[in-house]
């Protein structure tokens, strides 16, 4: 394929994939996924509070972790994200504030773990009235998951302190052949009944459990034994209107820097700053075709830092094209023919972006890998961007340039602000 | 066959002179009004309350008063509403004061938005932000060193500490706030900024290769006309879009604005004015250029 070819190739797979981020994208509001801080919500991070004796292990996070999904199944709020952060801390995200109130009381409550007795059992509905409360979560020591060696069924083994032994031992030798509930934050987790008095201090718990649902049992009758607190680290609450207003100035703010910037260019390249127009427009195509489609598997959602990530990336862009084209009429400048300072320059051009374009990107990627808090969005934005700016400038930009010295330049230098480099001077 | 060129390292003392009194007014405004710290940093709560028409000052601080809210700041903002600071760092009740207040003021909690942050968790986020600028700088100086030389990564870091006492003192001297955004901002424009002395450095090395007919210094001189238009260019394009968001994008945003418009401004400045005439009188002592001063005259 002679180097004509491959430009306009190079070109053609530029536009397709533009036109195919248009498709993916549009419209936006709708394949942009918007953080909590645009539409509204609450977000809290809750951290597991150490004390000498106990550390904060996985294990104990595991248990907080369930202990904080518990509680908010129970406020019956949809698309709750619960994510782990760093090694102490838990993320809750809640889109909506309607029930935000409820949901940070509920989230700062301490975990209760309680067995209970059962006064009747609807065995149609499962629905379950609780009695009274025979014992609390703080006399487990530990839980375990086993096999019966004879049914080969899984099952749950529980070991309680002393106190809890004799206890129980006397709450199960009176309720023989009756149905008791463990209740976690007011949610029935388990209502086995009782098939004999359990002495020592050890129990099983049976009942044709999956591993998973066993996991979780055990999970359970373990936050009883919690020995950590959990503490708000941060909550922020954002209500609709604001954040919508947000991205409106947010947005506004971006086009209008976009069409200054679009304008500078023409003003002072004329003919190639028209050109890097279309730069910057599949620059932006391609920027919102790959946030819609991180949108999409969940991984991206637009927050305001992502929008100032954004912002910047503009400008960064352009500095892309202002670099090709400074080098461009530099090269001409030097004696070059047309043609070989459009190879020449782009090239040498792209070199020193890419060396830009890498250390602003080191700067984001430690950020992103460091930093906690909103912040990240910030990171993020920027890297995608700076990475598709680099693609744009060697796939779009510096085929533009090649393609443009070779037909259009030769014949209207003037609009270019070059002369002299025509193949036969 | 040189155009017309500006002398900028003709001009260094000029250069020396506006840095130096650029540095001691901002460690001087640093020590005598410090710096203000974000809620972040210390926990507290910001409430923000977007529209309020026709609710006062007074009304809005009446009001938080009476919900029991501790150390207020209240602010009001463009756009007619209020930014209120209080050192509350419980998020249930700081929760409770925004329901309360909005309440009593008779306004939506829609248009409005609360963060608390606990008091360990300020460590937590300072500890991180600080880990985050140290391995950017730690990274950035790997990066010159192996891809140019150490010379250029030491003054690389020079300038940036130069431009980051600067901003520093800027902030100190407004009295802005210093966010989490304001640091990540800071940190990636810091980046960008050595962008534009990579750009000049990446010339310099370029026309030194081979260099017999000129002084490093005069070379160098050439190198910083050969890009001023692009610089100029670049700073311009990159400065408008953090400037439309400083004017036109509301508070998160403009937090990273600010940083990003005197960050650009500042980069652009050291460059020219720090970082090459560091550069230049380093090189000048390299044997090999020192001969070339001797031959040509001092330049």
């Amino acid at each position: 394929m002679d180097p004509r070819q491959r430009n306009l190739l190079s070109m053609a797979v530029v536009l397709v994939l533009a036109a195919l981020a248009w498709w993916q994208f549009w419209p936006l509001g709708e394949k942009i996924t918007q953080g909590l801080d645009i539409q509204g919500g609450l977000s809290v991070i809750l951290t597991a509070v150490e004390t000498p004796e106990t550390p904060v292990t996985d294990d104990v996070m595991d248990r907080a972790e369930l202990i904080v999904r518990n509680r908010v199944d129970r406020l019956g709020a949809s698309e709750v994200t619960i994510q782990r952060q760093g090694s102490d801390s838990i993320l809750v995200q809640l889109p909506g504030i309607a029930n935000a109130q409820e949901a940070l009381d509920a989230l700062g409550s301490t975990g209760q773990l309680e067995i209970r007795d059962v006064v009747s059992s609807d065995p149609t509905t499962g629905e379950v009235v609780l009695g009274e409360v025979l014992l609390t979560g703080d006399v487990i020591t530990a839980a375990s998951i086993g096999t019966n060696p004879q049914t080969n069924e899984i099952e749950v083994n529980v070991t309680f302190d002393s106190e809890g032994a004799a206890a129980w031992s006397e709450i199960t030798g009176a309720r023989i052949g009756q149905q008791i509930a463990i209740v976690l934050d007011g949610n029935i987790e388990s209502a086995p009944v009782v098939r004999d008095r359990i002495t020592g201090g050890q129990t099983t718990i049976s009942g044709n459990f999956t591993p998973e649902e066993a996991r979780r049992l055990k999970t359970v009758l373990e936050t009883g034994a919690l020995p950590v607190s959990l503490e708000f680290s941060e909550s922020r609450l954002v209500g609709p209107t604001l954040g919508q207003d947000s991205l409106r100035k947010g947005v506004f703010a971006a086009l209008a820097g976009l069409g200054l910037v679009a304008l500078y260019l023409a003003a002072y390249y004329r003919g190639f700053g028209v050109a890097s127009w279309f730069a910057l427009s599949i620059f932006g195509s391609l920027f919102l075709g790959v946030l819609s489609l991180l949108s999409n598997f969940g991984w991206f959602a637009l927050s305001l830092p992502g929008i100032a990530g954004i912002v910047l990336t503009i400008g960064l862009a352009a500095d892309s094209e202002i670099l090709m084209i400074e080098r461009f009429k530099e090269e001409v400048r030097g004696g070059k023919t047309y043609r070989s300072a459009a190879r020449h320059g782009t090239r040498h051009a792209i070199g020193t972006s890419l060396d830009a374009d890498l250390v602003t990107f080191v700067s984001a990627l430690m950020l992103y890998t460091f930093a906690i808090g909103p912040v990240r969005g910030f990171a993020l934005t920027l890297m995608i961007g700076l990475a598709i700016d680099i693609l744009n400038m060697v796939f779009w930009s510096r085929s533009v340039i090649i393609t443009l010295a070779e037909t259009v330049i030769p014949k209207v230098p003037w609009l270019f602000g070059v002369k002299g480099g025509e193949a036969d001077v | 066959m040189f155009r017309r060129e500006i002398d900028f390292l003709g001009n260094h003392r000029l250069f020396l002179i506006l840095s130096i009194t650029l540095v001691v007014v901002a460690i001087g405004s640093l020590v005598a009004r410090g710096l203000t710290f974000g809620i972040e940093f210390q926990g507290g709560t910001v409430i923000n309350i977007s529209q309020a028409e026709g609710v006062s000052i007074d009304e809005v601080r009446g009001a938080f008063a009476d919900a029991g809210a501790p150390g207020l700041v209240v602010q009001s903002t463009e756009g007619g509403g209020y930014i209120v600071r209080s050192t509350e760092s419980d998020a249930d009740v700081a929760n409770d004061i925004f329901r309360e207040v909005f309440g009593s003021l008779g306004l939506s909690t829609d248009v409005g938005d609360v963060a608390t942050i606990g008091p360990g968790w300020g460590r937590n986020i300072t500890r991180a932000a600080l880990l985050a600028l140290a391995a950017a700088v730690i990274a950035i100086l790997l990066y010159i060193s192996v891809r140019y030389e150490y010379k250029m990564s030491v003054v690389a870091v020079f300038t940036l500490v130069h431009d980051v006492l600067i901003v520093l003192g800027i902030y100190a001297l407004v009295g802005r706030e210093v966010t989490p955004n304001t640091i990540a901002a800071l940190l990636t424009i810091m980046g960008y900024s050595l962008y534009d002395t990579i750009v000049v450095f990446h010339r310099i090395r370029e026309n030194s290769m081979g260099l017999t007919r000129s002084t490093f210094t005069v070379m160098a001189n050439h190198s910083l006309n050969q890009v001023i238009a692009r610089s100029i260019n670049t700073s311009i394009t990159s400065i408008m879009p953090p400037l439309m968001l400083l004017f036109f994008g509301g508070e998160t945003l403009g937090d990273f604005a600010f940083a990003l418009v005197v960050g650009i401004v500042l980069g652009a400045y050291s460059s020219i004015g720090v970082a090459t005439p560091l550069y230049t009188a380093w090189k000048e002592r390299e044997p090999k250029f020192r001969a070339l001063a001797k031959k040509f005259g001092a330049a």
